[in-house]
């Protein structure tokens, strides 16, 4: 099956910076080039964050992580280490991190309007001592992603805002999705009930580890 | 549960603070020497710690908590981010660690490990027991609690920097006992071991913070039967039977997960269990973080 494309037209990038202004003020002094003691208790209030990572041609890739809150551990100033779970795709980022070893992260709080940016470079990890500080339900993770922070910035929380994302009414939205199981069924043309495939969906979350 | 709220929070020995929560809702639950409470940290984890303040005081509980450098986020959080005055929950008292009647006690502390003795040292004082305490640790500025304990209990308490005078004979200890003398031993693993070499098994009572490293049997898949729910839960060989039920649906509490806290236990109605706890499960309960079964079947209390 082929599909119409829209092709919107591009703004070249010389002209970028002139459509929007210089960035405002003080935005270059708040990147800090470590974690620091609030930035540290940020990652351990936070239960999820987002990953990006890009192969060496630079195809770009994100996925979601989540855990309990500072599931991510400071391991010091410019070091964290983020667990491998099982559904984190995690073949996706290693593959990437394999070639390309730029990374960068999203974390978010939950009732916090403001997210925390941090990019740098990253590798996998099996050191014993850091996989140890990771079990969760008896369980160690077999490998971690070891981040070694190159930049580290509050961003402002308009986005939250506007997307009413830790709003409960907002919640409504989800009930106006179908099921996975349904939009499997019919993305792949499969000939199973969509409820078989929500069910198996369900037991598989069980097995959160 | 209990609604308490962080009175205080200090330091009081390198990586140790010690926490004060007084109850919100009226008078604390009561508590002997040797019980630990579970603090319900913001993280949503749950941690044990031994209970370390005066029994007597009815408004508040003290614990006291080592920075561990390999924690998974219990101890760390309580050392950088617990606040004062924060609001804390926390579970009822629970005591593995009973201290029995005997003619004489002896109470062997390694670091953090004096937590649970305190208490115990003062009650045995305050009944005219006679009772000593050997105190061991690295320096004396990793020992907590020390001025309180020489000025509370002169002549009763040795201390043993291992750094500076070496570890403490624990044989010409034993040598010198009543025959009727019961020994509490709370420390590191290594601690424990020599304690387990040196006294005679019916005359030492340990606790510890982390399981004996030992081996067990390779796991086998077994079934728990619910005997109030009416359900039957498959417990697969890579899974625990806590986390069986948990992924089941059934409530059931937990903290260390590694058979040490209590806080998962269970009554067990049938079947035959093998335990793999550090608690010493008695009769008709079991601990489902690390317990599994001999019989193909269990039935709890669930
Ligand atoms: S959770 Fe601590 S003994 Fe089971």
């Amino acid at each position: 099956m082929t599909h119409a494309r829209t092709r919107p037209r591009p703004v070249p990038p010389a002209e970028v910076r002139a459509r929007l202004g210089e960035p405002e003020g003080r935005v270059k002094d708040k990147i800090l080039d470590h974690i620091d003691d609030q930035f540290r208790r940020f990652i351990a209030h936070s239960p999820f964050l987002t990953m990006a990572t890009a192969d060496a041609a630079g195809r770009a890739d994100c996925s979601p992580r989540g855990d309990y809150p500072g599931f991510v551990k400071v391991l010091d100033a410019h070091t964290l280490a983020i667990p491998d779970r099982p559904g984190n795709r995690i073949a996706d980022s290693f593959r990437n991190l394999a070639e390309n070893d730029g990374i960068g992260l999203l974390f978010l709080i939950p009732g916090m309007r403001e997210t925390l940016r941090v990019n740098g470079s990253a590798y996998p990890t099996d050191e014993p001592e850091v996989l140890a500080r990771m079990q969760t339900e008896a369980r160690q993770p077999k490998l971690a992603i070891v981040v070694e922070v190159a930049e580290a910035y509050g961003h402002c929380g308009r986005a939250l805002i506007r997307s009413r994302l830790w709003d409960p009414a907002s919640q409504a939205l989800a009930g106006e999705m179908p099921t996975m199981g349904e939009m499997v069924a019919e993305q792949l043309g499969l000939d199973i009930p969509p409820a078989q495939l929500d069910q198996a969906l369900q037991e598989n979350y069980r097995h959160l580890y | 549960m209990q609604q308490t709220v962080i009175d205080r929070i200090e330091p009081v020995a390198e990586d140790v603070v010690s926490l004060t929560l007084r109850g919100t809702d009226g008078p604390l639950a009561p508590w002997e020497p040797g019980a630990h409470i579970d603090l319900s940290l913001p993280n949503w984890l749950t941690r044990s710690y031994s209970l370390c303040g005066d029994p007597a005081d009815r408004e508040r509980y003290r614990v006291a908590v080592r920075h561990d450098p390999l924690s998974r986020g219990g101890s760390e959080y309580v050392h950088r981010f617990l606040r004062q005055g924060r609001p804390l929950e926390v579970s009822l008292p629970r005591n593995h660690f009973p201290l029995l009647p005997a003619a004489e006690y002896l109470f062997l502390a390694g670091g953090i490990g004096i937590t649970p003795l305190l208490p115990m040292l003062r009650a045995a004082a305050g009944a005219g027991v006679p009772a000593s305490l050997v105190y061991v640790g690295r320096t004396t500025a990793s020992m907590p609690f020390l001025d309180e304990l020489r000025s509370r209990h002169p002549g009763r308490v040795r201390v043993a920097a291992t750094r500076r005078d070496g570890r403490p004979d624990l044989a010409a200890l034993a040598a010198t006992l009543h025959p009727d003398a019961l020994v509490y031993c709370c420390g590191p693993a290594p601690m424990l071991a020599a304690a387990q070499a040196a006294f005679p098994a019916g005359q030492l009572q340990v606790e510890r913070f982390r399981p004996a490293a030992r081996t067990f049997p390779a796991n086998t898949p077994f079934e728990a039967v619910c005997a109030r729910s009416g359900r039957t839960v498959q417990v697969p060989a890579d899974t625990s039977l806590l986390d069986a039920l948990v992924h089941a649906g059934l409530p059931v509490a937990s903290g260390c997960r590694e058979g040490v806290c209590g806080s998962c236990e269970l009554a067990l109605l049938d079947g035959e269990p093998e335990h793999r706890d550090d608690i010493g499960a008695p009769r008709g309960r079991m601990y489902p973080c690390v317990s599994r079964a001999v019989s193909e079947r269990l039935v709890v209390d669930l």
